[in-house]
């Protein structure tokens, strides 16, 4: 076909198109992965005592340290969605959310004096916690790979490890109502080290899964 | 470059509202700038320019709603345009890096074929009067239609006919003279 012919048949086709909601559709693939998520973990884990848990501040911490990271990605995600999307300053919530979780966690080692460091590093379920958090990441990935094919990232490696900060995010949120551990340092080493194994994943799928 | 980032944009934005003329000549001429670009990259040879040429004009359409027209038009274009191109070259199985911003070099003109034609219809045109050269250039070269150009200099659609038809015969008598 000739490039003219093909330009006459493109134009005949117009009818008004209504722009895409990247963010509405985000949103929503966010939030049903996220009940599946929930779904995944009451079946598998089940919950820890809730009602204790909210009246400390370690759950909160747990709680905003991995939400600021799934939002992260979420914004990330929706700015990749689009050709020529940058990331930008979206990289900046998230080290504004490590940075804290570093300073509690250096402030809680060094009160704890050499002896008491290891609890703190180790918890009781550092062997489980970040593979854990990558399963449970995967229902939000599944769903941001969905829309995000509907749209047209054209970095495809970086929106991939975009979808998976945000289901990592997401995924260890969800994590955090099951697992009991309360120190800063088990938090931003095991918890961090998921996240960061769902986006390294969520780029190496995503390269190949994004094409169109 | 200048002005052509605004006149692209408002093509795209007329075409995703449904103007069909509008979305034609957008498209015909991103394909003419793709085809300059793809040649620079690929070689003017090529058997592959025109293919990638279509390919990113497809994307172009089928993505339309994802475009926000509250960003730029050009570098959402060339964003297309480098993905398809990164495409072509792993398919073909070599590994190429293709920079990130590099909006301007797929709008530029640098075909110095096309840049001489268009210094020698500067020359030509600029014998005219302003006012005559403006309505000339709005038909004969941007491709505005005879009613909105006649719009565009504010007088009616038979002046600027009669207009643009004394600019042609006069051009053609210059040149005629040159060549003699």
């Amino acid at each position: 076909m000739k490039t003219a012919e093909l330009i006459s048949a493109l134009a005949a086709d117009v009818s008004p198109v209504k722009p895409e909601a990247v963010m509405g559709r985000m949103a929503g693939a966010s939030i049903l992965g996220a009940i599946v998520t929930g779904v995944v973990l009451v079946a598998w884990l089940g919950l820890r005592p809730l009602g204790d848990a909210v009246q400390t501040s370690a759950f909160w911490m747990k709680a905003g340290y991995t939400l600021a990271l799934a939002v992260a990605g979420f914004l990330l995600a929706c700015r990749l969605a689009r050709p020529g999307g940058r990331v930008g300053f979206v990289l900046l919530i998230a080290l504004l959310a490590v940075v804290p979780m570093v300073v509690l966690s250096a402030i809680e080692l060094a009160r704890a004096g050499p002896g008491g460091m290891r609890p703190l590093w180790m918890g009781d379920s550092a062997s489980v916690c970040s593979l854990r958090i990558l399963a449970l990441s995967i229902p939000v990935y599944l769903g941001a790979i969905v829309v995000l094919r509907r749209l047209a990232p054209t970095r495809l490696a970086i929106a991939g490890a975009a979808a998976g900060l945000l289901a990592g995010g997401v995924g260890a949120s969800v994590y955090g109502l099951y697992c009991e551990e309360t120190a800063a340092t088990f938090v931003v080493t095991w918890y961090t080290l998921g996240i960061a194994a769902s986006s390294a994943l969520g780029a190496l799928v995503g390269a190949r899964a994004l094409r169109w | 470059m200048t002005g052509l980032e605004p006149r692209l944009k408002a093509l795209m934005v007329a075409g995703l509202a449904g103007d069909a003329a509008a979305y034609a000549r957008l498209l015909a001429e991103l394909g003419g700038y793709l085809r300059a670009h793809f040649r620079r990259k690929l070689g003017a040879g090529s058997a592959d320019v025109e293919d990638l040429v279509q390919e990113t004009l497809i994307a172009v359409h089928i993505k339309r709603a994802v475009y926000d027209r509250g960003q730029p038009f050009t570098p959402w274009a060339y964003a297309i345009a480098r993905y398809k191109l990164l495409d072509h070259y792993r398919k073909a199985g070599a590994r190429h890096h293709v920079p990130l911003d590099e909006v301007a070099e797929l709008f530029a003109n640098e075909n110095p074929e096309e840049g001489a034609v268009r210094r020698d219809v500067d020359t030509l045109l600029s014998r005219l009067p302003a006012r005559q050269q403006r309505l000339m250039r709005d038909v004969k070269l941007t491709g505005f239609s005879m009613e909105e150009a006649a719009a565009r200099g504010g007088m009616s659609v038979s002046a600027a006919k009669v207009s643009v038809h004394r600019g042609m015969k006069r051009l053609e008598s210059e040149v005629g003279d040159e060549d003699r």
